[in-house]
């Protein structure tokens, strides 16, 4: 029903062009539910405007289709995509306090959805607002159609704006985080409704969010978004049970979980993510990524089958990475933690810094970070060797025999690759 | 700083003082900065210096006597002998343009230094005392903004008599409103901040409190309102003299002249022009200064 | 209505009577301590003016004299003339003030008309030529006084049509220099009221412009889009009924400014109307009729004052007193 090819979204600012999508493709088939999940800035909101065309300058669609029953959305004039709009495809926002307007009475606003298409007529619009009110569980809604969004409390307006996304009976529903900003009961209330109106009515859902949780309680396929790209895709269950991509692993480590006798402390994704202008060469998740290996930092890697129906966009794919670490568990999340990777641009750059420096300060840096010596052992041998020649007194430290062990070992591998 | 507070030792004062002032120095040189970049302001600017100057020259030298009448025939209109012709009495218009500008500069600065006073005064000590004090000044102020601001300005001049400060008076009364409550706000919101406290547990008497260190903290809000002042009392002035009740007679200025023109408008129009356009661009060129000065160092205003 | 909103309603309207009283005893007590009125003025002497200031009251002290004001005041009468001599005062402020709520009002609909289209219009261009041109508009409309643009008006009214008339579909219509004491006459009331009302609409532009600025931000006006509303529709009904809520708080501000100047307004066009009345009154020590206009003036702006914070109330929902 909806197929979107190559989708690339970029914003031109002052600082240069941030591209918040590049490259999507996706399709739902009719009566699916599919989640996009990533973190904010990832691009999975613009994907979502994209698809009704309310990218707003300075964002531009600058390349790929969105094919909507076969007719291309990019291509649509202004009034075109607008007769789509709220009438094949519905959508409704994250804050329902900030999305409806607060001077308009909430049944005139779900009416006016009605009003601006032809769908349903025009006599039958006040019964069926009130309606679709009592369908979202509003309690006595034909009284609250007079009322203003101030008077509805946070989870019936977040119903209100179903309504109003229903009220044209649309195809599709893109549904942008409707339940974060909830309490934990009526977001569960909110997530139940919609399930129902997929399988009663069977309209098509997507759900956007950044919460891998209210996925699993509705969705049966996913998109996993980082940094403006699709990272994995899958049937939910799948991606729960093995996630192939480093990213999606450590979303899934994020969640806080019910059946976990040993409270073990939430663990974050170390790093934030890249700079959508200039984002790093590689793979874009390699700065953060346990995992990483040195293919990550000069070459991307394309979305590949890893699984019947999976998709990841990753060299290494946790498959591996469990096997390589010989683990069972891994909980270092730490960036480069597990394969002890660091981007090499980082490492030779203290290399040179520190020989720029004074003999004495160098090894008050080195006895201050331990761990740097070692890191320079494993990874930049030549630099170090380098380093020794400028500050003779380093080779010193390096005298003893574990690490004189490693240098050797290090040299060695260097020779025979 | 230092100097105003004087028993116990006052470290954290000082300390606090210190680092605000800084960010007070940089805080003005970012606004100059920004003062800088906007052409229309800069020059506003311009226009604004060759006014004072034209005001000070007007001190020493006319073309000729602004209030000799006869220099040329009745409503002469403008030749190389009198570039802005002559009004009813034969008098130069260009002469009795140039000391107008006097007159308007006066009624602008005058005013926004007693709306300055006056405002500050009032709006720190109803900020800064709260309570009954801050209810009563309240009211007076709303009171204020109850009544027609050029009527009370009117009754003002007839009741005080037509003298140039008896006008500025006048305008003050009616605008010194804004400023009050603007210093009011700034007021109640600094005297929660730290260094407020501090100096206050350190025995530091209330006027040097508001004195030495609200009132330099409220600087920058202050001073584009007072820059705003400025324009609006000119105008008011204008409309005094127009309606007759400006500064006396035969003292030129420039509301004055437009009323002349406007009375003389079947015969000639050049006499209620030059006025017209002097006092239009001036008003201009303060609204744009004061837009420019209020971008750069306003920042809750900052698009 | 609620019971905030009438307790809201009666602290409002105290305030109002609190300022009438204050003002109008500030004024009374001020005009009436000025050496010099009418009566003097008119060269009467002795037994005469004696006679006649006892007729006026004159001769007691200015709180008696006040008092005495009030009293009449309370039932509607705000005293007799000194200049007209016998004219009652609340007849002729009263006939005046129709004329300048005529003139007022369509100064008002000017300024409110016309700042919030090129407000709008501004907005919707940020960062164009339009917008430039039309907040440039905006600066000029509030930095030219008044009498400049009239004068201007009346200029161009002679430049193009000497005889101050032309035909118009076989009408005759132009623009006479003295009012002709007709209500209703929009052709009459053209000059004046624009001349009144563009000063302010500066002021309503720039709030207009940045409200409007602030509020196609906003996250409903996503919604509406996304429900697949016309631009149009999105614009006025979604974005600008937001926008008028900060239009709303200058509105007082606004009525004061049109009141002041109307006062040069009808001086210039010979308009009678309070402004004149005033002017005239102040200038010939007729200080019945000033304390009289101040008033009435005092008692409209709290009227409006208060009619602004009801305004609040229907175009914003959420704001109860």
């Amino acid at each position: 029903m909806l197929e979107v090819k190559h989708l690339s979204t970029s914003f031109f600012t002052d600082d240069g062009e941030v591209k918040a999508v590049r490259d999507v493709t996706f399709d739902l088939f009719p009566g699916e539910t599919l989640g996009i999940v990533g973190e904010s800035g990832c691009g999975k909101s613009v994907t979502a405007m994209s698809v009704l065309g309310l990218v707003q300058r300075p964002g531009k669609i600058v390349g790929g289709q969105i094919l909507f029953k076969d007719r291309d959305l990019t291509k649509l004039n202004s009034e075109e995509l607008r007769q789509i709009r709220g009438r094949d495809i519905a959508m409704i926002f994250q804050d329902p306090l900030s999305s409806l307007n607060p001077v308009l009475r909430v049944g005139f606003q779900i009416d006016e959805a009605m009003f601006a298409h032809d769908k349903i007529a025009k006599e039958d619009v006040p019964e069926r607002g009130v309606n679709l009110l009592k369908q979202v569980r509003v309690p006595d809604a034909q009284r609250r159609v007079k009322d203003y969004p101030h008077q509805f409390s946070g989870g019936m307006r977040q119903r209100a704006m179903i309504a109003m996304g229903l009220s044209n009976r649309p195809e599709l529903l893109i549904a942008d985080e409707p339940t974060t900003a909830l309490d934990v009961t009526v977001q569960a209330q909110i997530l139940e409704l919609l399930r129902d109106l997929n399988q009663e009515m069977g309209t098509s859902i997507i759900l956007i969010t950044h919460n891998l949780g209210v996925v699993a309680g509705l969705c049966k396929r996913v998109v996993v978004m980082y940094a403006g790209e699709i990272v994995e895709e899958g049937p939910v269950e799948q991606i729960f049970e093995s996630p192939q991509h480093p990213y999606t692993w450590s979303l899934l480590r994020s969640l806080p979980r019910v059946d976990e006798k040993r409270h073990e402390r939430l663990k974050s994704i170390e790093g934030l993510p890249p700079d959508l202008i200039a984002p790093p060469p590689g793979c874009k998740f390699n700065p953060r990524c346990p995992f990483r290996i040195e293919k990550c930092f000069s070459e991307d890697p394309p979305l590949e089958m890893v699984g019947t129906a999976q998709q990841a966009k990753c060299w290494v794919t946790m498959k591996r990475a469990y096997a390589e670490m010989n683990a069972a568990t891994i909980t270092d999340t730490r960036p480069g933690a597990a394969s002890g990777v660091r981007p090499p641009a980082e490492l030779l750059q203290v290399v040179a810094d520190l020989r720029t420096l004074e003999e004495p300060e160098v090894l008050e840096t080195l006895a201050e970070n331990p761990q740097l010596l070692e890191q320079m052992v494993s990874e930049e041998p030549a630099a170090l060797e380098q380093l020794v020649a400028d500050h003779p007194a380093v080779a010193e430290k390096l005298v003893t025999e574990e690490t004189a062990a490693a240098v050797d070992g290090a040299a060695e591998d260097e020779k025979s690759e | 700083m230092a100097t105003t507070i004087t028993a116990p030792p006052t470290t954290v004062t000082e300390y606090a003082g210190g680092t605000l002032a800084r960010e007070q120095v940089s805080l003005w040189r970012d606004g100059w900065r920004r003062l800088r970049r906007n052409k229309l302001a800069l020059a506003a600017v311009v226009y604004l210096g060759l006014l004072v100057v034209v005001a000070v020259i007007a001190f020493f030298w006319t073309p000729y006597k602004p209030n000799a009448i006869g220099t040329c025939d009745t409503y002469a209109v403008p030749s190389g002998a009198h570039p802005f012709g002559c009004d009813e009495l034969g008098r130069d218009s260009l002469s009795r343009l140039m000391v107008g500008t006097q007159v308007s500069l006066a009624e602008g600065v005058g005013t926004a230094i007693i709306v300055l006073v006056v405002g500050v005064t009032v709006g720190l000590i109803a900020g800064y005392f709260r309570g009954t004090v801050d209810a009563v000044i309240s009211l007076i102020i709303n009171i204020f903004y109850g009544i027609p601001a050029l009527l009370v300005a009117l009754v003002l001049v007839v009741v005080l008599g037509q003298g140039l400060l008896n006008i500025m008076i006048a305008i003050s009364a009616t605008i010194w409103m804004d400023m009050a409550r603007l210093v009011r706000g700034q007021t109640l919101s600094l005297r929660e901040r730290e260094f407020i406290e501090a100096a206050r547990a350190s025995g530091a008497k209330s006027g040097k409190i508001l004195f030495g260190h609200i009132f330099p903290n409220a600087m920058g809000p202050i001073i584009v309102q007072a820059t705003f002042v400025i324009p609006i009392a000119i105008l008011t002035g204008a409309f005094l003299s127009f309606l007759g009740l400006g500064v006396p007679p035969p003292q030129a200025d420039w509301g004055g002249m437009a009323s002349e023109g406007v009375a003389a408008i079947r015969y000639v129009t050049h006499i209620v022009t030059f006025p017209s356009i002097a006092l239009s661009v001036t008003l201009l060129a303060f609204n744009f200064f004061g837009d420019g000065l209020r971008d750069a160092f306003d920042p809750r205003q900052k698009r | 209505m609620t019971r905030g909103t009438l307790i809201y309603i009666g602290q409002r309207v105290l305030l109002i009577v609190v300022t009438l009283l204050v003002v109008s005893f500030g004024v009374f007590a001020a005009v009436h301590s000025l050496p010099g009125n009418a009566f003097i003025s008119e060269h009467l002497h002795g037994a005469a003016l004696a006679s006649v200031l006892h007729q006026y009251g004159l001769d007691q002290p200015i709180p008696i004299q006040y008092w005495n004001f009030l009293k009449g005041a309370i039932h509607g009468d705000l005293g007799n003339s000194f200049v007209i001599q016998g004219e009652a005062i609340t007849p002729l402020v009263l006939r005046e003030l129709s004329v300048s709520m005529e003139l007022g009002g369509a100064a008002l609909i000017i300024t409110v008309g016309l700042g919030m289209l090129f407000g709008v219009i501004a907005a919707m261009r940020q960062n164009t030529w339009v917008d430039y041109l039309l907040t440039t508009i905006a600066v000029i409309g509030y930095s030219v006084p008044s009498f400049v643009l009239a004068t201007l008006g009346i200029l161009l009214f002679a430049l193009a049509l000497p005889d101050w008339t032309f035909s118009l579909f076989g009408t005759a219509i132009g623009y006479p220099l003295r009012w002709q004491g007709t209500y209703g006459d929009i052709v009459q009331l053209s000059l004046p009221a624009i001349a009144l009302g563009f000063y302010t609409s500066g002021q309503v532009t720039r709030i207009t412009r940045a409200a409007m600025l602030d509020v196609v931000q906003q996250d409903y006006i996503r919604t509406a889009r996304a429900k697949g509303l016309k631009s149009r529709v999105v614009t006025i009904r979604h974005a600008l009924r937001n926008a008028m809520v900060p239009v709303t708080s200058i509105l007082g501000p606004l009525v004061v400014s049109i009141i002041a100047g109307s006062v040069i307004i009808e001086n210039i066009f010979g308009i009678p109307g309070l402004g004149k009345e005033f002017v005239r009154s102040i200038t010939s020590h007729d200080y019945n009729v000033t304390v009289g206009v101040f008033t009435i003036y005092t008692l409209l702006i709290g009227v409006a004052n208060l009619g602004v914070d009801l305004l609040y109330t229907v175009i914003d929902p959420r704001i109860r007193y």
